[in-house]
């Protein structure tokens, strides 16, 4: 089994599909994932399964492989098993606080999308305040967090930070395209990109509540969690409070629009 | 003693049958300073200086047998009885001095799982109320039997 563990999981999953059915049936959805770089390794050890399931899915993974092979049942030492997963400390958990704000944006996109193409002309300020929320607020005042501060905390080689890495940059070029069309008054191209931008920002922030951050989180010592935790404040208080105040007023008025007109 | 009060419970664990490896050599202690217990302490101390500062409730070290190497290590500490202890308004001024004017880095308040013992979080919970300043504060349940963590979270 050791072989396999260093291996790209979509070139495991190419020899032997059994085995993306296999992840998919405890919730670890590699099979559709278009990179699929991640060693086999890190897929299994960065959902956080415990240590009886994690055991179940490589004896599984292994007899699907090697069908011939006499491999022995799992046995885990209960009593070894480690407490209840921690919960988000306090700085994480402003992210995840964040994201709830961003994911009400990315609610109203599919209204704004429909608004936009059943206008006589294109609400070009709309469109850009939309835009002023998304580079002001989810990508300045929180990717840059995770990306100044906490990503830092890990090896940012490692194949999930760099997904996170090109999921930002695929929002940014979402955003500049959503720009160029309001620019242009090209509703087609407005409409692709803010639901393309609503795709990806969907898939990412539950990858990132759900897994990368619990990861993280697992990998740092108290010490590290303080000095983040005052690193995170700092860089709140360099735009002051009157930042995020200001974007989720921006969503309330935004929501009543919509509410309104529809 | 009364059964109604979990936390003076008369409770025997001798006939467990699992006693753990018989264990040989000398470990080392993982305690960087004194005193210890809260009354005693003051929060200016060297010691405190913007360290993570471990608050267990005074049974804790008893309950679990890797106290030092899992838990101690690399911390300050500070012990006391949210059940016996007096004046422990006391304490919350102190916690709230911890991080104010020592900076602490972090708080972890480890108690048994006995309600009277909830009062030591409620203790580091009000003193960190009480500070001006904000830092990442974390509880760590023990069981009795056995001496494992239940829980831990950061509140």
């Amino acid at each position: 089994m050791e072989n396999i563990m260093n291996k790209d999981i979509r070139a495991v999953i190419d020899q032997c599909p059994e085995v993306g059915r296999i992840l998919e049936e405890y919730g670890i959805g590699c099979a559709p994932c278009s990179v699929g770089s991640c060693l086999v390794s890190d897929v299994v050890g960065i959902h956080g399964l415990d240590p009886q399931t994690e055991a179940t899915v490589m004896y599984k993974m292994e007899k699907a492989l090697y069908p011939d092979r006499d491999v022995p049942e799992p046995k885990v030492d209960l009593s070894k098993i480690k407490p209840k997963e921690i919960n988000y400390s306090p700085a994480v958990k402003n992210l995840v606080d964040e994201h709830v704000l961003i994911k009400r944006m990315l609610a109203l996109i599919p209204t704004i999308a429909d608004f936009v193409e059943n206008s006589v002309t294109v609400d070009k300020d709309l469109i850009l305040s939309c835009v002023d929320f998304i580079r002001g607020y989810a990508d300045k005042f929180h990717h840059m967090k995770e990306e100044d501060i906490l990503f830092k905390y890990v090896d940012e080689q490692s194949e999930i930070i760099k997904i996170m890495y090109e999921d930002h940059d695929t929002g940014r070029n979402h955003v500049r395209n959503v720009v160029e069309g309001a620019e242009n008054g090209n509703k087609a191209q407005i409409k692709e990109h803010l639901h393309g931008y609503r795709d990806l920002l969907t898939q990412h922030i539950k990858k990132e509540d759900e897994i990368l951050y619990p990861w993280i989180e697992r990998q740092m010592s108290d010490s590290q969690i303080g000095e983040m935790f005052q690193r995170c404040s700092a860089a709140d208080a360099s735009v002051g409070e009157e930042l995020p105040r200001r974007y989720e007023k921006f969503i309330i008025d935004l929501e009543g629009k919509f509410a309104k007109e529809n | 003693m009364s059964d109604c009060c979990p936390g003076s419970k008369t409770m025997d664990f001798n006939d467990d049958d699992a006693q753990g490896e018989d264990e040989t050599g000398a470990r080392q202690s993982q305690l960087k300073q004194w005193p210890i217990q809260l009354h005693l302490v003051s929060p200016q101390a060297p010691y405190f200086q913007e360290k993570d500062i471990l608050l267990a409730a005074d049974c804790v070290p008893f309950a679990l047998a890797d106290f030092h190497k899992d838990h101690l290590k690399g911390k300050s500490l500070a012990i006391g009885c949210p059940k016996l202890d007096s004046d422990q308004e006391v304490y919350v001024d102190k916690i709230a001095s911890l991080i104010d004017d020592s900076k602490i880095n972090t708080l972890t308040v480890m108690i048994m799982q006995v309600p009277c013992c909830m009062g030591l979080s409620q203790v580091a919970k009000s003193g960190a109320d009480k500070a001006s300043r904000k830092i990442p504060l974390k509880q760590v349940v023990i069981g009795v039997e056995g001496g494992q963590v239940l829980s831990e979270e950061w509140l």
